[in-house]
């Protein structure tokens, strides 16, 4: 209980100590938040002129795929604004030996490595995604009861797991390698994949990303469930298993990379 | 010319060098960007399914195929990190070191760039060539090759490089205005992924829309070496395109230096 309590209070003063920082560079906030949110804007344009060629993609209407694609924006966003500090792990900590920094201090070191840094362009992603969902589930006729709405919202924590989990087990990579920031990025990138109903996919490709890199489970089968109401017991119940499973793999690898490190150097 | 070569094929050299340091890095980044072209072939193939087949904005579903694959390949040809190598030298100050050698601030770059991509380039382009014409026979059940629409292609790719490579030098220049170079360029790649044709061909936009985006300069860089290659432009259509690649070409290299002569004046560095 005081560890936790300990923890909490350590990750306020880092989040007090980048707010500072992001108030001296107000124009970058800007420029962040609205990158992301031109990247989902041609995405989106993307679906709106396919859509107004075709009745429904495989059975799914203009409004569920939107709905998945939110949906699949927001534990995305939240994982990007909290933990976007593995890239760095990936990309420069651990090769310019700048890791020395968090084998010094008495806190635990990927716990220091997650709450140290916060990424606010992350807002352009999870401020779009709540937009999609709520502009979307006004033209799905879903029953939509408590239980539902609850499931979608309790789904979230475990579903962003889901994400920093698979980042943490390829970020800590680079404690063998030095530097595994593009093994994150070929991960990251198969969560492209979890942006339209996983129906589109072969059996193969539908396979890899529901069992081995897990996207599907990000955004879709959450959404057979709530849009649906099919399978609860897998739709919601994998999901939840499958962020737990890859956040303890990826503290399990991370700690063991550890080890395996060594200071680079000049 | 030989005096020229001498300058600068040392500036070639390393970036080869570089590029060899990283090479596995390098292959992790590449089959991260070929998932997206999974992630497009399977929606696009679902929405053919779903329109009934046939033809869409002049597209059959092998030829998206072929789009797919051919924009992938040449926006990794063209490609350019220009704006950011600029952006950081200006933000850090190392741009000083390139105003005291005598040689062309953009042309070191342009070379040193070349010699990181070169090898990468035929290590890509050739495999991926056959693969097209492979899938483009196996599809059609007819060879479409066509040597002059390779050579054509490979021109224009060179055009469409240099639009980049100076396009992108000039964007650079905005690390003067916003010191946030990766948000920059993030919002860069952003429209110029929708303006080039990228991520759905101009071809399936409105007719007004689609014209506008034609001419302007994002199009000659992935969209026009495509539809080359394709052989979806032929004649005075052709001849069009590439002069217009040309046009925009030279526009931006001479912005850039325009550019360049602005902001030495406006340069200052803070002691390192």
């Amino acid at each position: 209980m005081k560890n936790i309590k300990r923890a909490f209070r350590i990750h306020r003063i880092f989040m007090a100590q980048e707010f500072k920082r992001m108030m001296e560079y107000k124009g970058d906030f800007i420029v962040g938040i609205i990158s992301f949110f031109l990247v989902q804007l041609s995405n989106l344009l993307f679906l709106w002129i396919i859509f107004s060629r075709i009745p429904n993609l495989m059975g799914w209407t203009v409004n569920e795929v939107v709905f998945i694609y939110g949906l699949s924006l927001i534990p995305k966003g939240i994982d990007h604004f909290y933990f976007d500090n593995l890239w760095s792990i990936g990309f420069f900590i651990v090769r310019k030996g700048d890791f020395d920094k968090y084998l010094t201090r008495p806190v635990n070191t990927l716990f220091h490595v997650l709450t140290e840094k916060i990424q606010i362009d992350a807002l352009g992603e999870l401020i779009m995604g709540v937009a999609l969902v709520c502009v979307s589930v006004q033209g799905i006729s879903a029953q939509w009861d408590v239980f539902r709405i609850l499931a979608m919202i309790l789904m979230i924590p475990f579903i962003t797991l889901i994400f920093t989990g698979i980042k943490t087990i390829t970020a800590s990579v680079a404690f063998w390698t030095k530097r595994s920031g593009n093994v994150i990025y070929m991960f990251y990138m198969v969560s492209d994949f979890a942006k339209y109903p996983a129906a589109i996919y072969n059996r193969f490709v539908r396979n890899v990303i529901t069992y081995i890199i897990p996207f599907a489970l990000t955004s879709y089968y959450p959404a057979l469930f709530i849009l649906r109401g099919e399978n609860p017991l897998f739709n919601l119940g994998m999901p939840i298993l499958a962020s737990v499973v890859l956040m303890g793999a990826g503290i399990f690898v991370w700690h063991r990379g550890l080890r395996a490190y060594e200071s680079a150097g000049s | 010319m030989k005096r020229k070569l001498k300058i600068y094929l040392p500036f070639v050299n390393a970036g080869i060098q570089e590029v060899a340091t990283y090479r596995i890095n390098w292959i992790f980044f590449m089959l991260g960007n070929a998932l997206a072209c999974f992630v497009s072939y399977f929606i696009w193939s679902a929405v053919y399914e779903s329109g009934g087949g046939g033809s869409m904005s002049g597209f059959t579903m092998p030829q998206m195929v072929v789009y797919i694959v051919l924009m992938f390949l040449t926006g990794t040809v063209i490609a350019s990190d220009a704006a950011y190598v600029v952006g950081e030298e200006i933000r850090d100050g190392t741009i000083a070191m390139r105003l005291i050698k005598p040689v062309s601030y953009n042309a070191t770059f342009l070379f040193q760039e070349l010699g990181n991509k070169l090898p990468t380039e035929i290590a890509i382009a050739a495999p991926m060539i056959i693969a097209v014409e492979i899938i483009r026979t196996v599809l059609s059940g007819e060879v479409q090759f066509s040597a002059l629409s390779l050579v054509l292609y490979l021109f224009s790719c060179v055009l469409a490089y240099l639009i980049n490579f100076y396009f992108n030098i000039c964007f650079g220049f905005i690390a003067f205005v916003i010191k946030y170079l990766w948000g920059a360029n993030m919002m860069k790649n952003a429209v110029i992924g929708f303006l080039s044709g990228t991520v759905i061909p101009l071809s399936f936009l409105p007719g007004a829309l689609e014209k506008v985006f034609l001419f302007l300069p994002f199009s000659s860089l992935n969209y026009t070496p495509v539809m080359i290659y394709m052989g979806k432009y032929s004649g005075a259509r052709l001849w069009y395109y590439i002069g217009l690649q040309a046009f925009w070409a030279l526009f931006f290299f001479v912005l850039s230096k325009l550019l360049w002569k602005a902001s030495v004046k406006r340069l200052t560095v803070q002691g390192g």
